[in-house]
């Protein structure tokens, strides 16, 4: 025993595992993310819309899964499903019966439900006067949705995507729970084969940190790029004259005032 | 760009009777839930008019001005555009659109898109112009509000009073028959209010039919064939700029002019 908690030839040992582990967390994480986005503006236009046969059944939705701890609905998905006759005797039982595919849906239902308050807030911050100009401009509302609300949504969106994200990459931890040999899943087993209670988790939370630190890389650029046109002002502010220099704040705080949500 | 600019409709203080109708509103009432922001409309516009509007703020200036491109929809009598009645299906909604050119007192440029893109959409998305042609378009007005130059900027780069122009510049490259205005210069600093008001006096010059909202004593006296005096949701008088300034008929346009002129 050394003075660190940490046995590093463990954690050399097991950590093709815990690659294979943290593969088996970022393809959950892909797959459910991109189901996320896909799912998300259908469900949140539904939500936002004036029709109660669409909007009921929407905010029931979100009310439910937002509500629902992630780990009780993963159990009611993996083992509710084997109850339902039609499931299991059905030609899609090999999705409802597999571990992978149920945390799938499980994470799915959870993340769509918050992500529908991330695009509603995003999409209802996008200034009416923006909207109106292009309807005005005799832009058809779908062309304004996709060409003005949609783009300027994900600007003002991002933040609270990226905490989203991290959290739900961090979560997806609980799909161990139904026999899904993630990341979590590995440093247990691990655990359990050496009693060494701080060398797998630690290396686990290490493979964490990076996952999500390497996410974080990837929002700040994606913010860089769909901030080019902030960022073009502060590159023209340089050389600018002083008189100019104070009208470009004067603009920055009109627009951030006029941008600014989140 | 239209043959109406060589009859130079400014020397004349009322438009020619024969001329044909632009804008007819007759008896049109507004409500926002219980309160009634317009009542009984009547009001006649004939091509190549220039019409000011003033009034206290919350007279309805606005909401008159934006019904005649159904941005607000109305609750009674007709709005006639171009022949086209206004009668909330949306064919007939686009349609007027598609004739209205409108400016806006915060400008609402797309701030995700540069000045050029932001001139290209419309006419792109809304008569399925192609792109070169859009972009032609869009170069040849940019040029005609003194804004070429900056084509490639985001709208955040620019001062008030060129985003405004270039506001103005997106609405012609729809190429309208109607503009309206809604207090384009209140929200610029005094030294760009000039610039602004000088491209719609080149736009009043080549004939353009415009409604302009505005307490610009000076454009209205050089451009206006009539003054529209609004309050309380009413038209309370109507006369040519020089009567309308300098021999008000009734007490509550006298106390206005009494309160705009200190
Ligand atoms: N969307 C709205 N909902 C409720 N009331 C409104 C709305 N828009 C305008 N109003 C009210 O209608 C009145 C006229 O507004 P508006 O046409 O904007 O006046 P103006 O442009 O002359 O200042 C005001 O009292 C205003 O508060
Ligand atoms: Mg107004």
């Amino acid at each position: 025993m050394n003075a660190l908690p940490i046995d590093p030839a463990l954690a050399w040992e097991s950590l093709p595992a815990m690659l294979r582990g943290l593969m088996t967390t970022v393809v959950v994480t892909v797959i459910v993310l991109a189901l996320g986005l896909m799912l998300c503006v259908p469900v949140t236009l539904a939500r936002m819309s004036r029709n109660p046969l669409l909007a009921w059944p929407a905010a029931v939705f979100v009310v439910f899964f937002r509500g629902a701890p992630l780990l009780i609905l993963l159990y009611l998905v993996y083992y509710g499903f084997g109850q339902i006759e039609v499931l299991r005797d059905g030609p899609l039982w090999f999705i409802f019966g597999s571990a992978f595919a149920c945390a799938v849906i499980g994470l799915t239902l959870n993340h769509v439900a918050f992500m529908v308050d991330v695009v509603r807030g995003s999409l209802e911050a996008v200034p009416a006067g923006l909207t109106e100009a292009s309807a005005a401009l005799g832009i058809p509302p779908r062309d304004t949705f996709r060409q003005i609300q949609l783009p300027l949504a994900m600007r003002y969106g991002l933040k609270a995507y990226q905490n989203e994200v991290v959290m739900f990459t961090k979560g997806t931890a609980v799909i161990s729970v139904v026999t899904v040999i993630d990341l979590t899943a590995v440093a247990n087993e691990v655990f359990e084969l050496t009693y060494d209670p701080f060398t797998p988790m630690l290396t686990a939370g290490a493979l964490y940190w990076c996952l999500v630190n390497l996410i974080r890389l990837g929002f700040r650029k994606l913010e860089a790029y769909l901030s080019r046109h902030h960022i073009a002002v502060e590159k023209q502010r340089q050389p600018a004259s002083a008189g100019f220099t104070a009208l470009a704040a004067r603009w920055k705080l009109a627009l951030s005032q006029k941008e600014q949500v989140l | 760009m239209t043959s109406l600019a060589t009859e130079a409709p400014m020397a004349s203080p009322v438009a020619e009777p024969l001329r044909p109708i632009a804008v007819e509103m007759t008896g049109v009432d507004k409500w926002y839930g219980t309160f009634q922001a317009l009542k009984g409309i009547d009001l006649t516009v004939r091509k190549g008019e220039k019409i000011v509007i003033c009034g206290p703020s919350g007279s309805g200036k606005s909401t008159l001005i934006r019904c005649i491109n159904r941005l607000e929809p109305h609750d009674k009598g007709t709005i006639t555009v171009n022949g086209i009645e206004l009668d909330g299906s949306p064919g007939r909604t686009q349609d007027v659109r598609l004739e209205c050119g409108m400016v806006f007192q915060q400008f609402n440029l797309f701030p995700h898109l540069t000045i050029l893109e932001n001139c290209m959409l419309a006419p792109r998305l809304g008569r399925g112009v192609a792109k070169e042609q859009a972009e032609a378009i869009a170069r040849r007005y940019l040029e005609r509000v003194r804004i070429g130059e900056q084509a490639m900027k985001y709208p955040s780069q620019l001062s008030g009073g060129q985003q405004q122009r270039v506001a103005i510049a997106r609405a012609l490259c729809m190429e309208p028959r109607i503009m309206l205005f809604d207090e384009p210069t209140s929200a610029l600093d005094p030294e760009m209010i000039k610039e602004v008001l000088q491209v719609m006096e080149d736009l009043a010059a080549e004939g353009m039919t415009m409604i302009c909202v505005t307490h610009e004593m000076g454009f209205a006296r050089r451009v206006a064939n009539r003054c529209v005096f609004m309050d309380k949701g009413e038209i309370v008088e109507e006369a040519t700029a020089e009567d309308f300034f300098g021999n008000p008929d009734s007490d509550r346009l006298k106390q206005f002019l009494a309160q705009i002129l200190h």
